[in-house]
């Protein structure tokens, strides 16, 4: 009879619940997100993070935002001829997910991998309902997205993220400067409002999906820091650790 | 007018009305009925007119053969003319031809790949249609992507909410033929069976007829339960074709208020007409 697997239909996955008792995965792996907006300084913290687990020879996957390559052409043409609305640009997003969650993360989740990502289904949630998508369909949009076991949400005041951007790229590109919004016909400008709209929404989900606030206008290294101690503490490690050291630890212990 | 909506081919209902038919498919309801759930974003219903008529069936059902009939016929009449269907948006259509070719695809990456494409077609084709007071015929709709993404197991609620953005039509006919039947059509069309017709990806057979029955089947299924939330006209379309035609016409004629429902197709559609 047909293959029928179940996962996907409960619907319950990625929506904010009331605090519960550490759900339990069903799944040996472990899943570490970093959200933020543009210039809170989240890709670089995540690149020091996988180092760290690198150099200790951990068994990690990284994972960015956008990069399927099974739908990568579709997207890059949507964006150049500007043929995306509101709602094609989030289906095809969703689309590069779960090209990304089918075939790297749920089976990396499952055969007991530490996965690591650059971006995950909030960025879709705030920026999509700033482009004026339904809260309620983005939601169900992405249920089928296995929870985080840490989302680390990295916060810089909007000028500080802003500047950083601004600064450093010569051309803000039309969609990432959410020029389809007719927000400004300054591009810089149009940034700005569009980042304030997605900062304002991540606000909103600190609490109901229980993110870990970081202040992106801390030192790197101190940050840093802050972040390792968190995942130790979160993240049974030794769980993905080589050979040797788990028996170190087993020794210690 | 016609007598009856249905011309029943069995299965399920037993003439009562269905809660798609009680809650208005039939068109002249009042506007704020044509989404199912939230309407798109930056869409105003007011502007809205037309009509929006939706053929749907298995493969080898005659949808297509239907929908050009149908067309030439409306032409005729004076009616203005858009067509949809799968894998036709400008934005990603080929790009699921791709994805399909190469078999690497998974279930959940094409159902929104398919609902990009169905988005793309409603914001860009259907909607501009409707506001310039065309009739859209649809050939397939978001019946058959809920029901092939269903039957791989990806829940119906699910399905539903992805779609809940979609115009309601004011007509869907539902060719209904039998598995084996259609087997016979599309073998005589293309003298083989596509990977994904007969569902292979499901590994529901080895044997590739007993696979395009068993995968139909599930699919026949899941209209069924479509049918009864929808409001489906459930057509015969094992009928011939100039049979199927003469219901399709009856019933369209009523809804757009034709009189005249005779129909000869032209020298160009002659071969069509069995």
């Amino acid at each position: 009879m047909a293959t029928i697997t179940p996962e996907i239909s409960t619907p319950t996955l990625a929506e904010p619940g009331p605090e519960k008792a550490p759900a339990k995965r069903p799944y040996p792996g472990a899943l570490i997100v970093v959200e933020g907006t543009d210039g809170s300084g989240k890709s670089t913290q995540l690149y020091l993070l996988k180092r760290w687990l690198e150099i200790g020879g951990y068994r990690i996957h990284f994972t960015e935002w956008n990069s399927s390559p099974l739908v990568k052409s579709a997207t890059r043409r949507g964006k150049q001829r500007r043929l995306l609305t509101a709602v094609t640009f989030s289906l095809l997003h969703a689309a590069d997910f779960a090209d990304r969650c089918e075939r790297q993360i749920l089976p990396l989740l499952h055969g007991g991998y530490l996965v690591l990502a650059d971006r995950y289904i909030y960025t879709a949630f705030a920026r999509d309902a700033a482009r004026g998508c339904s809260p309620k369909w983005l939601r169900n949009l992405y249920s089928f997205a296995p929870i985080p076991d840490i989302t680390f949400y990295f916060r810089a005041p909007l000028d500080v993220a802003v500047n950083r951007i601004v600064a450093g790229r010569p051309k803000l590109k039309y969609y990432e400067a959410g020029m389809d919004l007719g927000l400004s016909l300054d591009r810089a400008e149009s940034f700005r409002i569009f980042q304030e709209r997605i900062l304002s929404n991540y606000d909103q989900m600190v609490e109901t999906d229980h993110f870990v606030l970081m202040d992106g206008t801390v030192r790197v290294n101190r940050l840093q820091k802050q972040m390792r101690q968190i995942v130790a503490e979160r993240v049974a490690l030794t769980q993905f650790a080589p050979k040797n050291k788990k028996k170190e630890n087993d020794e210690k212990e | 007018m016609t007598k009856k909506n249905k011309n029943a081919q069995g299965n399920g209902s037993n003439g009562r009305p269905s809660e798609g038919q009680r809650k208005g498919t039939n068109g002249r309801g009042e506007p704020a009925s044509r989404f199912y759930g939230i309407p798109l974003p930056g869409v105003n219903l007011e502007e809205l007119g037309g009509s929006l008529i939706v053929l749907e069936g298995s493969d080898g059902s005659g949808r297509s053969t239907q929908v050009a009939l149908l067309t030439e016929w409306l032409e005729g009449e004076g009616f203005a003319v858009q067509t949809m269907g799968l894998r036709r948006s400008f934005l990603v259509g080929e790009d699921i031809d791709g994805l399909l070719e190469e078999n690497a695809v998974t279930r959940m990456t094409l159902a929104l790949m398919y609902g990009t494409d169905f988005y793309d077609q409603l914001e860009r084709r259907i909607l501009p249609a409707l506001r310039s007071g065309l009739v859209v015929l649809a050939d397939r709709y978001i019946f058959t992507l809920i029901a092939r993404a269903a039957v791989r197991g990806i829940g119906r609620d699910y399905l539903h909410g992805i779609y809940e953005m979609a115009l309601r039509p004011d007509l869907t006919f539902w060719l209904n033929v039998r598995p084996e039947i259609a087997f016979d059509r599309e073998f005589k069309k293309a003298h083989s069976i596509s990977y994904w017709e007969s569902g292979r990806d499901m590994s529901l057979s080895n044997d590739l007829f007993q696979s395009f029955i068993r995968y139909q089947s599930l699919i026949k299924r899941e209209f069924e339960y479509l049918s009864n939330r929808h409001g489906f006209v459930e057509v015969d379309g094992e009928g011939s074709v100039s049979e199927v035609n003469r219901m399709l016409r009856k019933r369209i004629a009523a809804q757009l208020g034709i009189r005249n429902t005779h129909y000869h197709p032209s020298h160009a559609l002659s071969q069509l007409w069995r």
